[in-house]
C-alpha cells in the first residue's frame, strides 16, 4: 500500500529540509567541483586524464578497494555472529559483552592504531616491560595491509552488529514460532528464516562499514604510511599537503574515483535490498532465546578472551607508553612518571580545549541532524522512489568523499562572509559545525528511512483517517516507530564527530582544536609520550561517557542506547 | 540601523585611539601559523605575551608544507588569515615574496645577525639554525659518519626519513644533497634502493628510531637532541660531509590587520630574549651574540651544505615529485 500525499504544511517543511540538504552537501561539493573541472571558470579535463593515467593512482585504488573489503568482510563476520549470539541465545552478562563490543566504534581510530603500534613491535613499552619485544630494527607487525583490515574489521565490527540487531528486533516473531512449531531445529531457523530476513540488515551494515572504511584516515596513515602502504585517502592527504592548492584540482579528481568506489557499495546494497522487501506487520519486541546447553560457558570464554585481547591490551600497552619520560625510554619503577598526564591536562591548555570542543560540537550536531533527519525521513516515504534515491545520494555525497575534500570544499564556501550576515565563519569552530552536519547528514538519515521502510504505512494512514495533522502525526505516530533507530543514528553521529580527525584537520584553528587534531599534532611532533597520554585520557572520557548514558538508561526507550542489550 | 550602530562605534573607537599617547600598549589578536613543535610554539607564545600581554595569539600548527597549503588556499579565497609566519625554510618565505604576500620590516633590529640569515629585503628573518643530520639508536650496530654511511648493508631497511611533502627541512635537505657533488647525484634513489622508508614529518622519525622500529633516520638536530637528554636510547650525528641548514624564518603577511602587534612578534622572535628562549628550547641561535644550548657544538665548527634558492625554487616541484615515486609519498 503507497504512502498518503502530502498536505502544505509537509510541503513547506519538506521543501525547506531539502533545501538544507542541497545547502549542506551540494553546494561544498560543487563548488569544489568547479575548482577541479574548471579553475578559472573554463572546463578544463587535463587534470582527470593524468589522474586516470597514473598508475601510482590505480595502485592506491587497489589497496583502497583490498583493505576497504577485507575490513568490511571482517566487520560482517564478527558484528553479524555477535547480534546473533547476543539476541538468539542465552548467553550470560550480555549488557557488559555488548557494551565492550561496540568500544572499538566508540573509541577514534587514531586512538586504535597508536594503541597497537604501542601494544607490538620493538617500540612496545609494555613487552619491553615484560622482556618479551620483538628484537630492535625488526618490522612492525601491523605496517601494511594485514594490519589495517585487522583495525578497520575491529572499528566497524559493531557498526555491521548495530544494522543487524536492530533488524533481529523487528524479526516476526509468528515466522520462527510456525517453523518451532512444525519441529526445525534452531540452526536450521536461523539458516532459513533468521539469516534471510536479516539480509538487508547485513547489506546496510556491511555497506556502511565499506564506506567507513574507504573514508578512513587515521588507520591507513599511521599503519600504511610508515609501511610505503598508500591507499586513496592517504595519497590525496599526502599530495594536498605537499603540493599544496595546485593539486587542488587532482585531489577532487582522486575523490570522485573515491566516490565511485563508494556509489559501487551503494548500488550493490539497492539492488539487495530490492531483492529482499521484507516489511513486517507490527513492532516485535520478543525474540526467540535458544539455549546454548553445555557450549554456553566455552562460548562466553571465547567472546570475553577475544574482548581482552582486542581492548585492554592495547589499551595497556597504550598506558605504559604515556608513563615514561620519553619514547624509548623504559617502564621502570624509576622511570615512571605522571609527567605526560600533567602536561597534557594543565601545561597545555589546547588538550582542555579540545575534548570540550569535541564534545560539544558532537553533540549539537547529533541533535540537529536527528531533529532533521526524522521528518525528511518521514516526507520521503511518502514520496516517489527516485527522489527518495536521490536524496539518499546527495546525503552520501559528503560521506563518500574523504574528509579532507570536504574540508578544502568547507574552506572554499565559507572563508568569504557569508552572503547576507557579513561574518565569516571560516577559522570559528562553527565551520567544523557546518561541516560535520553535512558530513554526517548520512548517518542520522539513514536509520530512519530504513525504519520507515520496515513501517506499515496504514498506521499513519489510520492516524491521517483520526484527522492528525502533519506535526502531530510525526510527534505520535512517527516519532515513536522509528525513534531507536533515530537514536541510534545520533549515537552514531556523536561518536563518529567525537572521534573525527580528518575534516577538522584543515579546519581547526586555534581555540577550536579538537582531540583528533592534538592527538595527530603530538605524534606528529614527535611528542609520542604526550600523544599516549591524551590518547589514554579520549578512552577514559569516551568510556565514561558511556557508563553516564548507561545510568540514563532505565529512562529511555529500550534499543535507544546501541551498546543496552 | 546596525550600520548606523557600527559607524559610530568605530568612530567613537577611532576617537579613543587618537586621544590616547602614541606609545599605547599593543593589543588586539595577532594569527600565527607555525611549523614549531606544539611544546615549542606554546612557550614562544608564552614569552612574548609575558612582554605583551594585551596581545592574544592564535596558533595554527602543521607541517611547514601543510602551513603553507592551508595559506596559499586562503589566499586564493582571497582573505588570508594569518598575520605572521615562522616557518621552517626560506624557500617557502621566498615564494610568499614572489606572491607579493610579505610586508617588508626595514626597522627590525638585524645588526647582531649573519646577512645571510635574514632577507636583504627585509621581507623575512631567520630566527634560529635548525641542521639536519643523522639520528642513531644506541643499540644500533654500527654508528654512521657519513650520509653515504646510510648506504651500506648494515643500513638495509633500517633508514626512516623525513617527506619533503610534509617538511620544509626536509625539502631543502634533499636539495642539499642532490645539489652536493661530493654526495652525488642519486642519493635518494640509493635510499630507497636501500629500503629506507618515508614518514611523514621529523617527529614520526623520531619515534621510530627512538622506538627501535628502526636504527638510523634523517632528522633536525633538534628533536633528536631534546629526546637524548629526556632520555631516549638515541644520539645524533653530524656527518662528515656536512649539514643541510634551514633557518625557521618569520615574516609579517601583507594582509595583517594588526601589523603593530606583528612588529612586536618579530622584534621579540630576534631579540636577545627570544633567542635565549629558542636556546633554552634546545635549538641553535641565529644572533652572534647568544650561546648554543649546552652539548652542542660551537656554530663555527659545523661544516655547512650549501642550497642555492633560486636553483630550487625552480626544481622543488621536481624534487618532490621524485621523491614521492620513489618512496610513495
Amino acid at each position: 500500500m503507497p504512502w498518503m500525499p502530502a498536505r502544505r504544511g509537509e510541503r513547506l517543511t519538506f521543501a525547506t529540509l531539502l533545501g538544507l540538504v542541497v545547502l549542506l552537501a551540494v553546494v561544498p561539493i560543487a563548488r569544489l567541483a568547479q575548482e577541479a573541472l574548471a579553475p578559472h571558470g573554463k572546463l578544463d579535463v587535463g587534470v582527470l586524464d593524468d589522474v586516470v593515467h597514473s598508475p601510482a593512482v590505480w595502485h592506491a585504488a587497489g589497496n583502497t578497494l583490498t583493505v576497504s573489503l577485507g575490513g568490511a568482510a571482517l566487520a560482517i563476520l564478527l558484528g553479524a555472529a555477535f547480534a546473533l549470539l547476543v539476541s538468539l541465545t542465552d548467553i550470560r552478562a550480555k549488557k557488559p559483552l555488548v557494551f565492550c563490543f561496540m568500544m572499538p566504534l566508540l573509541i577514534a581510530p587514531q586512538v586504535t592504531a597508536l594503541a597497537w603500534i604501542n601494544l607490538l613491535g620493538p617500540n612496545s613499552t609494555l613487552l619491553r616491560a615484560l622482556g618479551i619485544a620483538p628484537a630492535p630494527g625488526s618490522a612492525h607487525p601491523l605496517y601494511g595491509p594485514g594490519g589495517i583490515v585487522l583495525l578497520l574489521g575491529l572499528e566497524q565490527a559493531p557498526v555491521v552488529f548495530l544494522a543487524v540487531r536492530a533488524g533481529l528486533r523487528a524479526l516476526p516473531r509468528d515466522l520462527v514460532e510456525a517453523a518451532q512449531a512444525a519441529g526445525a531445529r534452531p540452526w536450521r531457523i536461523v539458516r532459513t528464516i533468521v539469516l534471510p530476513l536479516m539480509m538487508p540488515s547485513v547489506a546496510a551494515g556491511g555497506m556502511l562499514a565499506f564506506v567507513g572504511s574507504i573514508g578512513n584516515f587515521g588507520i591507513p596513515a599511521f599503519l600504511g604510511i610508515p609501511a610505503g602502504f598508500t591507499v586513496l585517502v592517504t595519497l590525496i592527504y599526502q599530495r594536498l599537503a605537499g603540493f599544496g592548492t595546485s593539486a587542488l584540482s587532482e585531489v577532487a579528481a582522486l575523490s570522485l574515483l573515491l566516490a565511485l568506489i563508494a556509489l559501487c557499495g551503494l548500488a550493490l546494497n539497492g539492488w539487495l535490498a530490492r531483492r529482499r522487501d521484507v516489511r513486517v506487520t507490527a513492532w516485535t519486541t520478543a525474540t526467540p532465546e535458544w539455549t546454548l546447553g553445555r557450549l554456553r560457558g566455552a562460548v562466553e570464554g571465547a567472546c570475553w578472551s577475544g574482548l581482552f585481547l582486542v581492548l585492554a591490551l592495547p589499551f595497556a600497552a597504550l598506558v605504559a607508553t604515556a608513563l615514561v619520560p620519553a619514547i624509548g625510554v623504559s617502564l621502570t619503577p624509576r622511570n615512571f612518571t605522571l609527567a605526560n598526564f600533567h602536561f597534557v591536562l594543565f601545561d597545555y591548555a589546547a588538550t582542555r580545549r579540545a575534548f570540550l570542543n569535541s564534545a560539544s560540537l558532537a553533540a549539537t550536531a547529533a541533535v540537529m541532524l536527528v531533529v532533521m533527519a526524522v521528518p525528511l525521513g518521514y516526507s520521503l516515504a511518502g514520496r516517489r522512489s527516485s527522489l527518495r534515491q536521490a536524496v539518499g545520494f546527495v546525503a552520501e555525497l559528503p560521506y563518500a568523499v574523504p574528509g579532507v575534500v570536504l574540508a578544502i570544499a568547507m574552506i572554499l564556501c565559507l572563508l568569504r562572509p557569508l552572503p547576507l550576515l557579513g561574518l565569516s565563519l571560516y577559522s570559528t569552530i562553527w565551520i567544523i559545525l557546518v561541516a560535520y552536519l553535512s558530513r554526517f547528514m548520512l548517518l542520522a538519515l539513514r536509520p530512519v528511512t530504513n525504519a520507515l521502510r520496515q513501517i506499515d504505512p496504514s498506521l499513519d494512514e489510520a492516524a491521517r483517517m483520526s484527522g492528525a495533522r502533519y506535526a502531530r502525526r510525526v510527534m505520535t505516530v512517527i516519532m515513536p516507530m522509528v525513534a531507536p533507530s533515530a537514536v541510534a543514528g545520533g549515537m552514531l553521529v556523536f561518536l563518529m564527530a567525537f572521534n573525527e580527525l580528518t575534516v577538522s584537520a584543515l579546519l581547526w584553528s586555534s581555540g577550536s582544536e579538537t582531540v583528533g587534531v592534538v592527538l595527530f599534532s603530538l605524534e606528529q611532533a614527535g611528542d609520542a609520550v604526550s600523544a599516549a597520554a591524551v590518547a589514554v585520557i579520549a578512552v577514559v572520557v569516551t568510556l565514561g561517557m558511556m557508563l553516564l548514558s548507561n545510568g540514563l538508561a532505565s529512562r529511555v526507550a529500550r534499543g535507544v542506547l546501541p551498546w543496552q542489550p | 540601523m546596525k550600520r548606523a550602530i557600527r559607524t559610530f562605534l568605530i568612530s567613537m573607537l577611532a576617537a579613543v585611539l587618537g586621544a590616547a599617547p602614541a606609545i599605547a600598549q599593543t593589543g588586539g589578536k595577532l594569527v600565527l601559523y607555525t611549523s614549531q613543535p606544539d611544546r615549542d610554539a606554546q612557550r614562544t607564545v608564552e614569552g612574548f605575551r609575558k612582554k605583551h600581554p594585551g596581545v592574544d595569539v592564535e596558533i595554527f600548527r602543521s607541517g611547514t608544507t601543510e602551513v603553507m597549503s592551508k595559506l596559499m588556499a586562503e589566499v586564493a579565497a582571497g582573505a588570508p588569515r594569518a598575520d605572521v609566519l615562522l616557518i621552517a625554510d626560506a624557500l617557502s618565505m621566498e615564494r610568499l615574496k614572489a606572491a607579493d604576500q610579505l610586508l617588508a620590516y626595514p626597522q627590525a633590529d638585524v645588526r647582531e645577525f649573519p646577512p645571510d640569515a635574514y632577507d636583504k629585503d627585509k621581507t623575512y628573518f631567520g630566527t634560529k639554525l635548525i641542521t639536519t643530520g643523522i639520528i642513531v639508536n644506541t643499540q644500533a650496530p654500527m654508528r654512521p659518519k657519513s650520509w653515504t654511511d646510510l648506504l651500506k648493508a648494515e643500513a638495509r631497511g633500517q633508514v626512516a626519513l623525513p617527506s619533503p611533502l610534509y617538511s620544509g627541512a626536509a625539502a631543502i635537505h634533499m636539495a642539499a644533497l642532490t645539489q652536493n657533488r661530493a654526495i652525488g647525484g642519486g642519493y635518494y634513489e640509493k635510499l630507497a634502493q636501500n629500503g629506507a622508508v618515508a614518514l611523514r614529518g621529523n617527529g614520526a622519525v623520531l619515534n621510530a628510531v627512538a622506538g627501535g622500529q628502526k636504527m638510523y633516520g634523517i632528522i633536525v638536530e633538534f628533536m633528536a637532541l631534546n629526546a637524548k637528554a629526556k632520555g631516549s636510547p638515541v644520539d645524533f650525528v653530524f656527518p662528515a660531509e656536512g649539514v643541510s641548514i634551514v633557518t625557521e624564518p618569520t615574516a609579517i603577511l601583507r594582509g595583517t590587520k594588526n601589523p603593530e602587534a606583528a612588529h612586536a612578534f618579530v622584534d621579540f622572535l630576534l631579540s636577545k630574549e627570544g633567542q635565549e628562549l629558542a636556546v633554552s628550547q634546545g635549538y641553535f641561535p641565529a644572533r652572534r651574540d647568544v650561546k648554543p644550548p649546552p652539548g652542542f657544538p660551537d656554530v663555527a665548527t659545523l661544516r655547512i651544505l650549501p642550497v642555492d634558492i633560486s636553483e630550487l625554487e625552480k626544481r622543488d616541484e621536481l624534487n618532490k615529485k621524485r621523491f614521492a615515486e620513489l618512496f610513495g609519498g
